[in-house]
């Protein structure tokens, strides 16, 4: 089985205190150290481990930047064959013009698969709909919040999707497909330095986005940076223990936190 | 060399007979020896139990370095890519953002506003001295204040230093015994090329475990490498450092193994202690080279071993409470952080050195 995932160099943001610029701009990333989406490590673990099992091979595909190497090399380093970079300067934030681009690419490459696996959403822009949207262009079927792939058969997948409520759908899909991969379906497995040092001996396939922008426009554009609305600060309760406690269980009761 | 080392052992059994988990977990040093010796598997859950306490290594008499065998162990088991989740995340987390804890390389500094007088970078000092911060100092808000008192200490004896800020990284230590040599190796030469740019001279480390590592896993760089406890007791004897004595409780002190055992400082921490109490510390019956570890070395800090039998540092709590001591003291963050839970819980109070020199100069 061919399966490309689709993989994301994106910002470690979830430590900082982020800034925004020009009045509402840009926002500063200068100094945040980058690494791969994280739902996308478990779309490369769950690739791995199918077609360690089962046979074929996975190659990542990254959109992004020459530094988007990095998340090829690690995605060799857990077991891929192949890396492929569609390099551009700067790629598009809108799902539409990347599901574009990638389409761009697989129609004019002919690359061959099986299946597509992309992380449910990337941590930066949160979109969530690069793999559903890449499907219908495609024309194949696509299934969303993947937690479990339990067979793998020649013409079809049956995988477990996640709902709400602690629920599961369980579902045949028919190949090839495009599916996106929820964090918690594996653990992915633990990648070295000496590995990825390792990996980078293997050539990964650099592209030009440029030749694949045919169509490639955003559909929706982003106006400004805000921070969200402050809200109301929360009240200090003083005085000795014995009074505090009884102001704040006063307080419980009156919310109906507290009978 | 791996091999050859565990072929020499002859099973004497000073390493377990010494090791602070053999006995109370299934973690046997002497029976993994001997299954390497033989090329059996060792079960992957065991190398997690050894805290790099090097007692060992530091005893056994054929050079054998079970230590090291260990290390070596783990760093298969990272290659493979099959370790512990909370030991994967430490070092994901190191790569990334220079510390295992994943906090912000950006607010690395951010302790330095416990103090009220502005401490620069190194390379804007006359001599180049490097105060490093260490990981777990430079976040935890209970070993936030290390820093700061050794910044105030140093300051009021007149001695110049700097810091390297949000450019320090983890110096890798911990990383190394958990078997990641690769990541090791890219700290190492991050922390190196920045010394090297900044022109250090010497380094006051204020985490024993920072200290080792500069002083034999760094190579010859020059660069003297200090613990800040020899610093300030030579500023005591000196007389830069004025120490009125008279802390007002019993105190017992507790050598953490990469201070003491592995790098013989047990007396400067003791005149430190007993300049400020105005008399000898209380000793535990297990001290200086026999102390006994607290757990948190060698990535044990970032790996919860099944909690089914008593902790050291409980250990340690009884005796320091049967003894009548009201305070622990210590010189590792670590030994800090393992040694404050069950002493919390008894009513003890845990100090790291600084805390108590801060309240008597």
């Amino acid at each position: 089985m061919e399966i490309l995932v689709f993989t994301k160099r994106v910002p470690v943001t979830q430590e900082e205190e982020l800034r925004i610029l020009d009045d509402g701009r840009a926002v500063d990333l200068s100094k945040l150290p980058y690494r791969t989406n994280d739902w996308d490590n478990y779309a490369v673990e769950e690739a791995v481990r199918i077609v360690e099992k089962g046979g074929g091979g996975v190659a990542s595909v990254s959109m992004g930047n020459a530094e988007a190497d990095e998340v090829l090399r690690r995605a060799i380093a857990m077991g891929a064959r192949d890396g492929l970079l569609l390099e551009a300067g700067e790629v598009p934030q809108d799902p539409f013009a990347r599901a574009t681009l990638a389409y761009n690419f697989l129609k004019k490459q002919g690359t061959p698969f099986d299946a597509i696996f992309t992380g449910v959403q990337a941590e930066d822009d949160q979109f969530a709909c690069f793999g559903g949207i890449l499907a219908a262009m495609l024309k194949i079927p696509y299934a969303a919040q993947v937690i479990a792939v339990d067979d793998v058969q020649k013409e079809y997948l049956v995988v477990r999707r996640e709902l709400e409520g602690g629920l599961q759908e369980r579902i045949r899909i028919a190949l090839p497909c495009v599916l996106s991969i929820q964090s918690g379906i594996n653990e992915p497995r633990y990648v070295s330095i000496m590995g990825v040092r390792k990996a980078s001996k293997v050539e990964r396939k650099v592209f030009k986005a440029n030749d694949f922008a045919e169509g490639v426009k955003n559909l929706i554009e982003v106006t400004t940076w805000v921070y969200p609305p402050k809200k109301e600060g929360a009240a200090m309760i003083t005085g000795e223990p014995v009074e505090v406690c009884t102001k704040l269980v006063a307080i419980l009761k009156e919310k109906g936190v507290y009978q | 060399m791996e091999a050859q080392r565990v072929l020499t052992c002859m099973q004497c059994g000073k390493c377990t007979g010494s090791c602070p988990e053999a006995g109370k977990t299934p973690f046997n040093i002497r029976m993994i020896i001997r299954k390497k010796q033989f090329d059996r598997t060792v079960e992957e859950a065991l190398p997690w139990y050894c805290t790099s306490c090097n007692t060992c290594t530091l005893r056994c008499p054929r050079d054998v370095k079970p230590s090291e065998v260990i290390i070596d162990l783990r760093a298969q088991l990272v290659e493979d890519g099959r370790i512990p989740a909370t030991v994967q995340k430490a070092l994901e987390n190191a790569f990334v953002q220079k510390n295992p804890w994943g906090k912000a390389r950006s607010k690395r500094a951010d302790w330095t506003q416990k103090v009220d007088f502005d401490i620069p970078h190194v390379s804007e000092t006359k001599e180049k001295r490097l105060l490093f911060s260490c990981c777990i100092q430079a976040y935890d808000p209970r070993c936030m204040v290390i820093p700061a008192n050794v910044s105030r200490l140093l300051r009021a004896a007149g001695v110049e230093f700097g810091i390297l800020g949000e450019e320090e990284a983890c110096c890798g230590n911990e990383i190394r015994r958990m078997g990641e040599a690769g990541l090791f190796e890219e700290l190492r030469d991050e922390n190196l090329t920045n010394f090297k740019e900044y022109g250090v001279k010497e380094i006051i480390a204020l985490s024993p475990h920072c200290m080792n590592t500069f002083r034999k896993e760094y190579g010859e760089s020059g660069i003297r490498v200090f613990h800040y406890t020899e610093v300030l007791q030579d500023l005591l004897e000196s007389g830069a450092l004025k120490v009125t004595g008279g802390y007002g409780k019993k105190v017992v002190y507790h050598d953490p193994c990469f201070l003491g055992k592995q790098n013989n400082l047990f007396d400067d921490p003791r005149d430190l202690l007993r300049a400020a109490l105005g008399e000898k510390p209380l000793e535990f019956s297990r001290l200086r080279e026999n102390s006994l570890c607290c757990e948190g070395g060698g990535g044990r800090m970032f790996y919860d071993v099944e909690a089914l039998y008593q902790r050291n540092s409980e250990t340690r709590v009884k005796e320091a409470l049967e003894m009548g001591a009201e305070v622990i003291a210590t010189s590792c963050p670590f030994c800090v952080m393992n040694l404050e839970d069950p002493a919390t819980e008894k009513g003890l109070a845990v100090k790291e050195l600084s805390e108590i020199l801060l309240e008597v100069i």
